[in-house]
């Protein structure tokens, strides 16, 4: 009876597996999702869905393509200083 | 910001507001009946320190090793308090990466909800206060 929620209970008592991989990058985006929805969620005066969703989208995608720009400069940067 | 006057002290209602966001997050709309703000916190919030406990378990709130991560990580709830209870005796090791994941995404849920819990108290504070007139 209780082996589901003792299956689910131990998901959260061993850590996953997670390299030092260029695709471990993409845990970012998760939580940029979330603050783009909470960040919007308190900024938006009247909630809609089709309003809430787009502003929470653009957000999103602005703060993901600056973060791109910057690890791009960052990465222009080191190849400068390096070669 | 311009001066706002109030009938009643609106500091009562304002604490209440707040920790009420701050015992469940989004917890200060909902008492505001700022219905679906709150829900969408409550739900953005919780998955997100919940998806942090899945990345590296509960042994990444950790009150003695990681003592300012767990403030950060109790602004989400004081609920944290009892997984820090589990996990004060060291019964769930998390390193390396998993251990970063998991403190970046449960403190990024606190400070988050830090962020709702003022904006909900500077809301509260609107509704029960007026502008001056001149």
């Amino acid at each position: 009876m209780f082996e589901p929620a003792a299956i689910v209970m131990a998901n959260f008592t061993a850590p996953e597996a997670i390299g030092t991989t260029a695709q471990s990058l993409l845990l970012l985006l998760p939580v940029v999702a979330a603050i783009a929805v909470v960040y919007k969620a308190t900024k938006v005066p009247t909630i809609s869905a089709g309003n809430f969703l787009k502003e929470s989208v653009v957000l999103f995608c602005s703060i993901v393509v600056f973060m791109v720009v910057t690890a791009l400069v960052l990465s222009g940067v080191a190849w400068l200083v390096l070669e | 910001m311009s001066h706002r006057q109030s009938q009643a002290n609106p500091w009562p209602h304002m604490f209440l507001v707040g920790l009420a966001g701050w015992i469940i997050p989004g917890g200060g709309y909902l008492l505001m009946k700022e219905i679906s703000r709150g829900l969408i916190i409550l739900v953005t919030i919780v998955l997100m320190f919940g998806l942090g406990l899945y990345i590296g378990s509960i042994g990444a709130v950790d009150p003695i090793g990681a003592q300012l991560w767990y403030v950060v990580q109790m602004m989400s709830s004081p609920l944290v308090a009892i997984i820090g209870n589990q996990t004060a005796g060291g019964g769930y090791p998390v390193y390396g990466r998993p251990n970063e994941m998991a403190q970046i995404y449960t403190s990024a849920a606190g400070l988050l909800n830090l962020l709702c819990i003022v904006n909900s108290m500077y809301l509260a504070y609107l509704r029960k206060t007026g502008p001056v007139e001149q």
